[in-house]
């Protein structure tokens, strides 16, 4: 095993446990909010409900 | 499906975007995001009070799934299309025809081009350790645009012990295709300190350039003692900003610096904040071996290495192992340099 690989993913492995337990977790409601579509136009996250809503936070940069 | 937009968690990275101080700048990255990537999956964006950002614990990536009646039902700390496509087989049903990434042909554009050379002027080299802190620029809805922004960082030791390195880097926003106009007076600053601070000068200014004109950061790194938490440094900037050949701007802004850390500022990537290094990008990795072998699988790696995996296992045994990893490292840092395109590594 590569020197401090262990020690990497025991300390990721327990900050994204830790991440998945936090609030909301699953079977918590999906938080009400008002964020924007690209054009700037208001869009409630309770308008999503209907249907599955799959939601990725990533990063490009 | 929805990609969030939220604040950037490398500025300087993949084209050199920093923070945006407004909603309509951060709308136009949103835009810009849209257009780099071309996929057709939809965007929302975070309010810039980072609502979302919070509300949902504060992660660069992760991924939730949410059911008719808005009920989260996965939730995940990394977004994983395996595992996004298997959660929806069990919650929605099996498809007839899955849809393959070669199919979503993705038009992947370049960021966006400076408005002049950069690597004109040398950059400050500083240290990985440094976090940034938060800065409230001073908007005026009818004053000129903060062409170049503000960023903050300290070192840790400032937090701890009141004194260490304060860096203040004045970057241009590539959205507003500004550069520095070298033909008239550098940029300059100065700093109104709370009473008790220790600072070596309270009035800075840029070193000349014998370019007409740039787009590289204006660094300073500042020493500070005595800064006590609660009071804030106020810092006023004048400088010269061209937007093409015709249009010159000049500009005086000002700021609020907090000894408080900016868990929304990100970590700043790229020349002067540092790269990925070899070793410690793949010990990092390696993070996400799941099955304890030492290597990663396909499914077991994230992010842009996915769709080039096959090129990186080098010896095709459909595993990447410490050696193999160290070289996607170099391969990451070469693709964030603006100007160069996605493509697949060598």
């Amino acid at each position: 095993m590569v020197p401090g690989v262990v020690f990497a993913q025991q300390k990721k492995k327990a900050s994204e446990e830790d991440f998945v337990k936090e609030k909301p977790a699953v079977g918590d409601p999906f938080p009400d909010l008002v964020v924007y579509d690209p054009k700037g136009q208001e869009v409630k996250t309770s308008s999503l409900r209907g249907h599955y809503t799959v939601l990725t936070f990533g990063c490009l940069t | 499906m929805f990609f969030i937009y939220k604040s950037l968690a490398h500025p300087e990275l993949a084209g050199n975007y920093v923070q945006p101080f407004t909603l309509d700048e951060r709308l136009a990255h949103a835009r810009q995001a849209e257009k780099q990537l071309g996929a057709t999956v939809p965007w929302l964006v975070d309010a810039m009070d980072n609502r979302l950002k919070h509300a949902l614990g504060d992660r660069a990536n992760s991924e939730f799934i949410v059911d008719p009646k808005g009920i989260i039902v996965r939730k995940r700390a990394w977004s994983h299309p395996a595992e996004v496509r298997t959660d929806l087989e069990k919650l929605v049903g099996p498809v007839e025809n899955i849809t393959r990434e070669e199919d979503v042909k993705l038009k992947l554009e370049l960021p966006i081009k400076s408005a002049a050379a950069r690597g004109v002027v040398p950059r400050l080299k500083r240290s990985e350790q440094m976090q940034a802190i938060v800065i409230v620029p001073k908007i005026d809805p009818k004053g000129p645009s903060f062409f170049a922004k503000l960023r903050a960082e300290t070192d840790p030791d400032l937090f701890r012990d009141g004194a260490g390195k304060l860096y203040l880097g004045f970057h241009l926003d590539p959205l507003h295709e500004a550069h520095w106009n070298n033909l008239t007076k550098p940029l300059s600053f100065k700093l109104e300190v709370p009473e008790g601070v220790k600072i070596g000068k309270l009035s800075f200014e840029s070193p000349p350039v014998m370019a007409p004109s740039d787009s590289d950061p204006r660094e300073f790194l500042v020493d500070v003692e005595n800064w006590p938490e609660g009071k804030s440094i106020r810092l006023s900037v004048i400088y010269y900003a061209c937007v093409g050949k015709e249009t010159c701007h000049t500009v005086k802004q000002e700021y609020e610096i907090h000894l408080e850390r900016d868990r929304d500022a990100g970590k700043a990537r790229g020349e002067g904040a540092g790269f990925w290094d070899a070793e410690g990008f793949a010990r990092q990795n390696l993070a996400r071996d799941k099955n304890g072998d030492g290597k990663l699988n396909k499914a077991e790696v994230q992010g842009l290495i996915v769709p080039h995996f096959e090129s990186f296992d080098k010896n095709q045994d459909g595993l990447l192992d410490f050696e193999e990893l160290k070289p996607v490292s170099d391969w990451l840092n070469h693709h964030h340099q603006p100007g160069t395109a996605l493509s697949t590594p060598k």
